[in-house]
């Protein structure tokens, strides 16, 4: 685009230029955005102002969204096109999203103008195309309507500027008065916010700013530390591990990296009949996780008993390896571990990969557990340089939290700060009873957020900050790769700013020289790259790239080994307090640590192991629920010394004996109308510096009972039914694999119908699946499916078009331990659809192409096709659950999919309306067949496991084809004869002997 | 003779004692007459048009309101269901059908003993028949529109039920013809039409008479419209009989189809516990069994209140209660029967579906079902019990709640608990779905009441025809 163009402004810019668009014009020179990644596009072919006419039609919406002030700008109808947007055509634009200190580059779908799903960016190492179900369900806090919508003072409306003003004079007052001002902040990875904040702590020393995670664990850093002089972690590489011990670190589940752990580790866990290999899993842990829910063999142990099991395989290893290995001055720790059965048969597993062979230990566990894991590691030889673990993907924790936290105690103890601003934290929440009063007792206290939360309500200024969707940032991952997070939409709420622009603003308020040249934290952001972007071209393909190919790769950290730092690193043990019962405190498998509670796609999203949704719940096995005398559903107190919870008791199998755990990210007061009030804070467990991890409790008894929203309850199969297969390696290798091969079907008079253009199909891999819900979400953002609360869930009307399904075995030991599987259930596209000739209507019918299509507007709402469904998978619209949605909530949705009102029966269409957009595509370019892979379903797309492979059977070469040919594939239910579209490929453990005939649990 | 009455008489011959009190001592001795009181023809006349001329009882009003107010009370949860959504019931995924569907299939049998004894028994020249076919067809027609209101609510978008019907439109849609759904529409709508058409022209001729018989002139007028002109006359008992021979032809494979064609809603599909070949038979016994018990529960009733007890005697109680002990042990067959089946089929699908109908979250039901339909008619062995008022009047209301139960059974245990244990549920009804089916108690009873005061309750034209004077006989000396 020409830079002649007059009265340019922006779209995708900072708050500030948007909300005075007169000053973006006249500091707007020679300044672009990215433009949307459509390949075939001509970047600069259009002199057409776009951006103003963005910028006027976003504002509309903003405004409208806003909705309590009279729109002042006008829509402006599409009279000439506005340059890359075709109405009804979306675009797409990379970002990140920071998990706390972990990077996901993202794709996200732009909408005439608005974002409507997240994606991952497969060009980013972290995501590889692939997303959490957190971060896609950001979208939905987008445009959250609880979200604070203007600036307050002392609770009275106010605008920006007074209340940064308030704040400035406050903070002057107290430097004046040699006080200090702290800014607390939230754990990031942004290169440039470091920056600019060293940058305001040298210009104003009596400003500074601590990171105040909610939820942290140092043990696998201080280990690292200890032993080797690295503050930080090292991200391994999990697809080069023949064989992984997990001790207590949910990889799969909690961990910040799981969507990248979950991509790396599920490459080598689809073996195949003529290549069997995989990798070998063993999880010891307390309480069921989504790692020990994937593992070949899990290892039950009792909290307490976890430091003397990782000894236990460090002196097996260290026994065949050589103490040198090491170092001599463990040997003292060595000496005295004692080994158990499980911690031999780990250490022979470990030894037989050797430097293919890896231990993760969590790390909330002990510095001496981490420690153990790392001296394994060392003596296995599986660190270093193209190794499991590379030095070279560092996570540096350079912001230590933990002594962080504790200077700002002992600052705010001693009285020495006058000023609080609370930047994206919410300590009222997260933090320990100590630290809240502390807070309080602060002066001055100011709050930056999104929401009005619990700790802005005790502010006396809040501003609210823009979401990250709507703000520019940057963000490293390990290995160097920096992203540019561009913001995909101006504000929803014209009121919010970035928290980075309210750190700029309220210094340069605080002195004008400061950073003078920059108005707003854009410019910071884009004149600390200059050297990578020597021209706009450039800038424009890091934006379209989602990623700085110019950056060099990060430079490997330097492992300096050091044995009298092990030694003493293995002396920091567990200081276990002796309890009957201990908690396991956890983060959510769907809220994570509740930040983004107010969330109904999260709420209801069931939590992988337990289905359970819409409550936290206190999960403990059928023994320790007998002891105690509490049954499913009676709530019960867990009280720790700092606290207690008030939650249902829920009978989990797979816990161990006298371990209870309760779940974080539940029990906000504050969060808004979705998540106030469901379930209960387990941060009340925590006292000063602790987080994450195993707390002493008591339980005792309430009388009272609780509903208990589960998507799927407990039932034992006891017959033969085969709806989930599995098989071990051995067999695979044997070639004696099931797959449905003996069923027979009955002869048809008729002939099979000739599909002449596409065949639609797909195979899950239940060998990959990890069961993480990434697919449910994807699902649920692309096809606008509605959620349906609490009430209903429990009564079975949970709207999911994809519900994965978990079902228990026992294992051979018989003991406490279960083994898990994961299915995930939606339409199966039968060729013989039970559900097709039942409608009176003819809602439901087949396609040329083998989808079975549901046509709302003709639907009657009989139902008979959810009765005849055998799966049951059709959803039925038991009230209008789109009409509760205000605005801004109605921009989430898709506009390419119906939305479906009341007394209509809904399901899982594969993506339809991507279908219809593949043969448009290719259509376009002259050709009358999509090419394989250019049709993904959004739950292909989202599935960190790559366990789903959509595509076209006609198609000979394409993926789905060819996965369906191995032994391993079956159909469920196939002795019905209904024909499914999708073929499932058994689940393979990796061990020799199969389980006893395992009874499976729903 | 057809077999039935043949046996009848023969029962009737171990039973004299009995029996010959009440008859005259001339009259055949193993014949029980079939009106009692040996009225004249005028009598029955008055009598019969009597309950129409006569006051409203306070006890008559007292009974209308509490039927109707369960009626509109009904009417009202009908109309918050449809503001609202079916989501105010307790349906879910995977019971998607629960009461409603219950309900529906319940009332529909309801229906079948109307036509079974205006139709089939007609055809086998049953005289016990005529004092009880009128209103048993009047609960038919009633019955049907409970069934029909349950069938159009229980849609999501009731407002498009009229799509089920094949009627040329904009969309150039036509229905789906596959589905037994569709089947429904044409049976039920077919039954209904004819039931009706049947019911109406049996009540031609007594219109007639009532036009003849009321004083007040806007009643006359109105008997007058619906008695379409007749006079009496040979031609018209002539074409009238005609008429009513053929529309009981056209009744009689009704009988078996509808509640074959409605079996099939199930049979047809794939659902362990629903796909069962025994299901047609199944039905229409249960159909014809439940009917029975509706009709005793009525009449026991209405004998009683509205006086009849001369036209609707022991005997046809009687007789009544052996059809309820027959159908009775067809649907203990058939339960027997699906239990076998589902054992000895060796699916492994099938079999747990009915093991937890045994024993599952719903076997209080099942043997709920089993202990009214099964076990509770056995007492019809000793014609004592089959002739005592009180306990066939508890017996026809174990029946029905026993049938009730039994189409609970069979659509929501084996909906609860089918393929996929990650899918089973549970289900239990709202309040709101009580209220509806309580509601239909109300309609049903309510138009059975202003039916029975409006209209000639007994058919007094085929009654005076089943009179012993009416037909020619040996002991003409007597007469």
């Amino acid at each position: 685009m020409s830079s002649s163009v007059p009265s340019r402004k922006k779209y995708f810019k900072s708050s500030e230029t948007f909300l005075s668009p007169e000053t973006a014009v006249a500091s707007n020179t020679g300044e672009f955005d990215s433009p949307p990644l459509q390949d075939d596009k001509p970047l600069f072919e259009s002199a057409v102002s776009r951006r103003s006419f963005m910028a006027v039609l976003s504002g509309a919406m903003a405004f409208a969204a806003a909705g309590c002030r009279r729109p002042d700008h006008k829509l402006v109808p599409y009279v000439k096109s506005v340059e890359y947007q075709i109405p009804g055509i979306p675009n797409y634009y990379t970002t990140v999203f920071q998990h706390k200190n972990a990077a996901y580059g993202l794709l996200v779908k732009s909408s005439d103008g608005h974002p409507t799903k997240i994606d991952g960016n497969d060009l980013h190492p972290m995501s590889n195309g692939k997303v959490s179900a957190f971060a896609q369900a950001t979208l939905m806090n987008l445009y959250d309507p609880d979200r604070m919508r203007r600036a307050t003072v002392n609770n009275g409306d106010s605008t920006l500027e007074n209340a940064l003003t308030h704040i400035k004079d406050a903070a002057q007052a107290a430097i004046q008065a040699d006080k200090s001002v702290r800014i607390l902040i939230d754990e990031h990875c942004s290169p440039t916010f470091a920056k600019l904040i060293s940058e305001v702590e040298t210009k104003f020393p009596k400003i500074k700013f601590v990171v105040l995670p909610s939820i942290y664990a140092d043990g696998t850093a201080e280990a690292m530390m200890k032993s080797t002089g690295f503050d930080g972690e090292i991200l391994p590489n999990l697809s080069a591990a023949d064989v992984i011990l997990s001790v207590d670190s949910d990889f799969l589940g909690t961990d910040k990296f799981a969507v990248y752990h979950t991509v790396n580790f599920a490459r080598n866990r689809k073996p195949e009949a003529d290549k069997p290999t995989m990798s070998k899993l063993l999880a010891a842990e307390s309480a069921l996780s989504l790692t020990g829910s994937n593992a070949d063999k899990r290892i039950l142990l009792k909290p307490n008993e976890t430091d003397d099991f990782i000894f236990g395989v460090l002196k097996e290893v260290l026994a065949v390896k050589g103490a040198d290995a090491v170092g001599a001055e463990v040997q003292s720790h060595i000496a005295v571990a004692k080994s158990s059965h499980n911690a031999k048969l780990a250490a022979e597993e470990l030894l037989k990969a050797g430097e293919k062979a890896v231990v993760m230990v969590g790390p909330h566990r002990s510095v001496a557990a981490n420690a153990a894991g790392f001296a394994i590691n060392m003596a296995l030889g599986c660190v270093g340089a193209g190794k499991i673990i590379d030095p070279v993907m560092a996570i540096p924790n350079s912001m230590s939290k933990r002594p962080g936290i504790a200077t700002l105690r002992d600052e705010l103890k001693e009285g020495n700060v006058d000023v609080v601003i609370y930047a994206g934290v919410n300590p009222e929440y997260t933090a320990d009873r100590e630290l809240k009063a502390l807070l309080t007792k602060v002066h001055k206290r100011f709050s930056w957020s999104l929401y009005k939360d619990e700790t802005a309500l005790t502010a006396s200024v809040n501003i609210p900050t823009a979401h990250f969707i709507e703000s520019w940032g940057d963000a490293i991952a390990p290995g160097g790769v920096i992203t540019i997070q561009q913001p995909i939409i101006a504000p929803v709420n014209s009121a919010s700013v970035p928290t980075a622009d309210l750190v700029l603003k309220f210094t340069q308020l605080l002195d004008t020289s400061f950073l003078p040249d920059f108005t707003s934290y854009y410019d910071y952001l884009r004149a600390g790259y200059t050297s990578y972007f020597p021209n706009q071209q450039t800038w424009e393909k890091a934006l379209s790239d989602g990623m700085i190919s110019a950056a060099p790769a990060a430079t490997p950290v330097a492992i300096a080994y050091s044995a009298p730092g092990m030694a003493q690193a293995l002396g920091m043990k567990d200081k276990n307090t002796p309890s009957d019962i201990v908690c396991f405190v956890t983060p959510s498998y769907s809220l994570g640590d509740g930040t983004y509670a107010n969330n109904s796609w999260l709420l209801e999203l069931a939590d992988p192991i337990t289905k359970m949704t819409w409550d936290n719940v206190a999960l403990m096995n059928a023994t320790t629920a007998a002891k105690i005398g509490v049954k499913k559903g009676e709530v019960v107190i867990v009280s720790g010394k700092q606290g207690a919870v008030e939650v249902p008791a829920f009978i989990q199998p797979g816990v161990a004996d006298g371990v209870v755990a309760v779940a974080l990210g539940y029990g906000r007061t504050a969060a808004g109308q979705v998540a106030n009030g469901v379930g209960d804070s387990a941060y009340k467990f925590f006292g000063a510096g602790e987080s994450v991890g195993y707390y002493a409790v008591s339980i005792e008894k309430t009388g009272k009972t609780s509903v208990l929203a589960t998507t799927q309850n407990h039932h034992t199969i006891d017959d033969e039914r085969e709806v989930v297969k599995e098989t071990t390696l051995a067999e695979l290798a044997a070639n004696k694999a099931g797959g449905n091969g003996t069923v027979k079907l009955p002869i048809s008079l008729v002939d099979d119908y000739t599909y002449k253009g596409h065949r639609w199909a797909m195979t899950i891999d239940l060998s990959a699946c990890t069961g993480c819900n990434s697919c449910v979400i994807a699902c649920q953002s692309e096809n606008n499916i509605p959620n349906v609360g609490k009430q209903d869930t429990s009564n079975g009307r949970g709207m999911h078009w994809l519900r994965i399904d978990r079902y228990f075995s026992r294992t051979a030991e018989g003991d406490e331990n279960v083994e898990v599987s994961f299915q995930p259930m939606f339409c199966q596209h039968c060729e013989n659809a039970p559900c097709e000739n039942v409608c009176p209507v003819a809602a439901t019918t087949h396609s040329p192409e083998g989808l079975n299509e549901m046509t709302y507007n003709r639907c009657v709402g009989t139902k008979y096709c959810l009765n005849n469904c055998p799966y049951k998978v059709r959803r039925f619209n038991w009230f209008n659950y789109h009409k509760k949605h205000v605005e801004p909530a109605n921009m989430l949705y898709n506009p390419d999919v119906t939305m479906r009102m009341r007394g209509v029966m809904e399901k899982c269409t594969f993506c339809v309306q991507r279908i219809n957009h593949g043969k448009y595509h290719a259509k376009d370019q002259g050709r009358s067949r999509v090419k394989d892979g250019e049709v993904t379903t959004a739950c292909q797309q989202a599935c960190p496991a790559g366990a789903i492979i959509f595509g076209d059977v006609n198609d000979k070469t394409s993926k789905v084809v060819e996965s369906r040919k191995t032994v391993r594939g079956y159909r469920v239910l196939e002795e019905l004869n209904v024909r499914p579209s999708v073929t499932y490929l058994e689940k393979v453990r990796n061990r020799e002997a199969k389980a006893e005939s395992a009874a499976h649990h729903g | 003779m057809s077999a039935t009455t043949a046996a009848i008489s023969d029962d009737m011959r171990h039973a004299d004692g009995y029996s010959a009190a009440s008859m005259s001592p001339n009259e055949e001795p193993f014949r029980e007459p079939l009106i009692l009181g040996n009225p004249t023809m005028h009598d029955i006349s008055r009598k019969i048009i009597g309950i129409i001329e006569s006051e409203v009882t306070f006890k008559y009003l007292a009974t209308l309101a509490i039927t109707a107010t369960l009626a509109v009370w009904g009417i009202f949860c009908i109309g918050y269901t449809i503001a609202t959504g079916i989501g105010v019931w307790g349906l879910n995924n995977p019971v998607a059908w629960g009461w409603d569907i219950t309900n529906f299939v319940f009332w529909i049998g309801i229906g079948h003993a109307g036509t079974l004894i205006s139709a089939i028994l007609f055809l086998f020249r049953q005289k016990w028949r005529t004092a009880i076919n009128r209103s048993a067809e009047a609960m038919t027609i009633f019955a049907v529109i409970c069934a029909l209101t349950m069938v159009v609510i229980h849609t999501g978008r009731p407002w498009f039920a009229y799509w089920l019907f094949p009627y040329p439109n904009q969309m150039l849609m036509w229905i789906n013809f596959r589905s037994p759904l569709v089947w429904d529409v044409f049976a039920v709508n077919t039954y209904f039409t004819v039931s009706l058409l049947f019911w109406f022209t049996g009540l031609v001729p007594d219109f007639a008479t009532a036009r003849n018989m009321v004083k007040s002139v806007v009643a006359k007028k109105i008997y007058h419209f619906f008695s379409l002109g007749w006079t009496g006359s040979t031609r018209h008992w002539h074409v009238y009989e005609v008429a009513y021979m053929i529309f009981a032809a056209i009744s009689t494979p009704l009988v078996l189809s509808v509640h074959s064609v409605v079996s099939f809603d199930f049979a047809t599909s794939v659902i362990p516990g629903w796909h069962t070949t025994i299901f047609p038979p199944y039905f229409v016994a249960g159909a014809i069994f439940s009917g029975f018990a509706m009709v005793m529960t009525l009449l026991v009733i209405a004998r009683e209140i509205l006086g009849l007890k001369d036209f609707i005697t022991l005997k046809h109680l009687d007789n009544m209660n052996k059809i309820i002990l027959a159908t009775g042990m067809m649907v203990g067959y058939a339960y027997s029967m699906e239990l076998f089946v589902a054992w000895y089929s060796k699916n492994p699908y099938e079999w747990a579906t009915f093991y937890n109908r045994l024993t599952g979250d719903y076997a209080w039901a099942y043997w709920t079902m089993v202990s009214c339909n099964v076990i509770s008619p056995q007492i019809y062995w000793f014609k004592k019990l089959r002739r005592n008022i009180p306990v066939m009047f508890i017996i026809s209301i174990f029946v029905n709640i026993g049938m009730w139960f039994e189409r609970f059974t069979i659509i929501s245990t084996s909906l609860h608990h089918d393929y996929l244990p990650a899918s089973w549920g549970y289900y239990s009804p709202t309040w709101v779905e009580i209220s509806i089916f309580i509601g239909t108690f109300g309609i049903f009873l309510t138009l059975f009441l202003l039916f029975a005061k409006f209209m000639p309750m007994i058919a007094i034209a085929e009654v005076k025809g089943v009179m012993p004077n009416a037909q020619p006989h040996h002991h003409e000396e007597n007469h």
